[in-house]
């Protein structure tokens, strides 16, 4: 790789670091990445359409994607609401609320999803009064949301959060000044400097709950054609020996993430020096 | 001249406005096709559905073939469609999921503990399986020693496999109904080859010594096993018959003298199943027991409880001196005084797990 002379560059400035970069996230990122490609690719395009199209298949990734989207929309509505309310607001519990909604990280997501049973399944404290009624979140979609959002919570948060923390008062003072409302000076001063930390908090949430497994497996009772998410299905697959079946869907839940990624990095970027 | 001009067009282009536009489409459609299932647009829902729970090694027989069979088959009696709603994982995971209460109707388990869990929990209200044609039990499978091609080391019984050197991919008898099967096969032909408890527990201590990696599950255990890890496997035959005809399993069976027989628990969870698809359940569980379906798990590798059936397929390979739990005292039995007492209490501390 070194062999190759660097051109066009000003003189002196070595592209060493990039090929250390590169280098080191070989063996790390790109080689592993590479590797869902050859093995969903192996039995040729016919086996990995047929692995694709098979209705679990098809049915998990669907599942995945409307949860990745009913995630990131509750979340960033609620996400982006925590962020303004701890940054702007001075109230007693302030420090140990902050701590407190940034937990998720931390805990196992095997932990959050025994917890939401011990609390809403049929057994658990909110469970048992509910279930007379009829309503039963575990082991249904309701579930697998619940699992999701309290996972990814921290994502929108941690991505807003920031922004608002820096962003100068003065500006708000003005907009209260002339007599702007609490919501006309976020809707037209706070939020269209927010545009970056929503585009990037929005597409972590959707991201990670896209790939989130630990909780659901747990709360969704991991039923084929009704609560199987995709990451579930790539590891049943697995696990049952099918390893081209569980790479085709790795393969186009991959493709997915990047493509959304790419495009939506692309838009923030044209449209953050407008935005300011 | 002209290529300037083109250029100048290209650049006029309102790119940002269309790719705004290209994205936003994009992530639309993406949108739409997540939640189609979800969309009442002309849709038919199926009739009836049934929800199943089996253990790890049963997906493809059930999937391929059982399902499909009384589909067909209560399509033409009834003229409805049935949707199977199925979850496969270790016996013990799925028997912790019901106890937990997921919406199971019926439930094949690995074996009659955990049916017997259930019970405990009150999530059956007594040993209903044993109302149940034979006891409950669907179909049985011998437990194997799976080696690599051409047997490198001479593995040819259990006590093979108690030998310093060996290394052995075995399922975790806290998840898997299989692991604890293979520990009855492991102490209980020694048991009955030599007649003596010290000696059947030297050989269960000395195969679980070589253990050097424990799976979730039976099938979890296979696929670590297939991608290259230990030097035995201990397991369901019906687990590896048909990979091995297939030939996607490169390994060779061997049959120990005297092994046992895994007997497959059903259970039917009355509290999940609506009065109005009593009907409809049972007639799903009478259908297991059905020449047609004994048939489909014979076909499978699945040894039947209707034994004329076994000679349909000729992989199924005698043995020796075969053995059932009901041998052992029956599993009440046989995890008090083999699995807690001398696996739990014996044999682990002196492996140092």
């Amino acid at each position: 790789m070194t062999a190759s002379a660097p051109m066009g560059r000003p003189r002196g400035q070595s592209m060493l670091p990039v090929y250390l970069l590169v280098a080191a996230l070989l063996p790390l990122l790109l080689m592993p990445l590479a590797a869902v490609y050859v093995f969903a690719g192996r039995g040729g395009l016919s086996a990995f359409v047929n692995a694709f199209t098979q209705p679990d298949a098809q049915f998990a990734l669907r599942f995945s994607i409307l949860m990745a989207f009913a995630t990131a929309a509750v979340n960033g509505v609620l996400g982006t609401f925590s962020a303004y309310v701890l940054s702007k607001f001075r109230f007693r519990g302030r420090e140990a609320l902050n701590v407190i909604v940034n937990l998720p990280v931390a805990i196992p997501t095997v932990v959050v999803g025994t917890s939401l049973l011990l609390l809403w399944g049929p057994i658990g404290i909110l469970g048992r009064v509910l279930d007379p009624l009829g309503i039963q979140p575990m082991f249904a979609p309701a579930g697998v949301l619940l699992a999701h959002l309290f996972v990814t919570f921290p994502y929108m948060l941690g991505a807003v959060k920031p922004v608002l923390d820096e962003l100068e008062v003065t500006y708000e003072e003005a907009a209260y000044t002339i007599g702007a409302s609490r919501w006309q000076t976020f809707r037209h001063v706070i939020l269209p400097a927010l545009r970056g930390g929503l585009f990037s908090g929005t597409l972590l949430t959707f991201a990670h709950s896209m790939g989130e497994f630990g909780a659901t497996v747990l709360v969704s009772g991991n039923l084929r054609l009704r609560t199987q998410t995709a990451p579930l299905y790539i590891f049943a697959q697995f696990e049952a020996g099918n390893v081209e079946n569980a790479n085709a869907v790795a393969a186009v839940l991959a493709t997915l993430s990047f493509v959304l990624f790419f495009l939506l990095l692309r838009v923030t970027q044209r449209s953050a020096p407008r935005a300011g | 001249m002209l290529r300037f001009r083109a250029r100048q067009w290209f650049l006029s282009l309102p790119f940002a406005t269309a790719l705004r536009i290209g994205v936003a489409a994009l992530i639309a459609s993406v949108f739409l096709y997540g939640a189609w299932p979800w969309l009442p647009i002309g849709r038919g829902r199926p009739a009836r559905t049934l929800v199943f729970y089996g253990f790890s090694i049963l997906a493809e027989v059930m999937d391929d073939g059982v399902f499909p069979a009384f589909q067909a088959e209560w399509e033409r009696q009834t003229g409805e469609h049935v949707e199977f709603v199925s979850s496969f994982s270790g016996s013990g995971t799925i028997t912790n999921q019901m106890i937990l209460g997921v919406p199971a109707e019926v439930a094949l388990l690995s074996l009659e503990l955990d049916a017997l869990r259930l019970e405990q929990a009150g999530v059956l209200p007594g040993p209903t399986w044993r109302d149940l044609p034979y006891e409950g039990v669907v179909n049985r499978t011998p437990f194997i020693i799976l080696v690599r091609p051409g047997n490198p080391l001479g593995i040819h019984d259990f006590s093979d496999l108690a030998r310093p050197g060996v290394a052995i991919v075995h399922p975790d008898p806290l998840t898997s109904g299989g692991a604890q099967w293979a520990i009855l096969a492991e102490y209980g032909s020694a048991l009955r080859t030599t007649g003596d408890e010290e000696l059947a527990f030297e050989q269960l201590l000395g195969i679980w010594r070589n253990v050097v990696a424990q799976a979730a599950s039976a099938r979890a255990a296979r696929t670590q096993f297939e991608s290259g890890f230990g030097d035995a496997l201990i397991t369901y035959e019906q687990e590896v018959l048909t990979d091995l005809a297939s030939g996607r399993l490169e390994a060779e069976i061997v049959y120990p003298h005297s092994t046992i027989l895994s007997e497959h628990t059903l259970v039917v969870l009355e509290r999940n199943i609506a009065p109005e698809e009593e009907n409809f359940v049972n007639a799903f569980v009478a259908f297991l027991w059905s020449e047609s379906a004994q048939a489909i798990f014979v076909e499978h590798g699945f040894r039947s409880v209707l034994p004329e059936l076994d000679e349909a397929n000729p992989s199924l390979a005698s043995i020796e001196d075969p053995f059932t739990v009901a041998d052992l005292g029956g599993w009440a039995m046989a995890r008090q005084q083999i699995i807690d007492a001398v696996w739990k209490a014996r044999v682990l501390p002196e492996v140092g797990r």
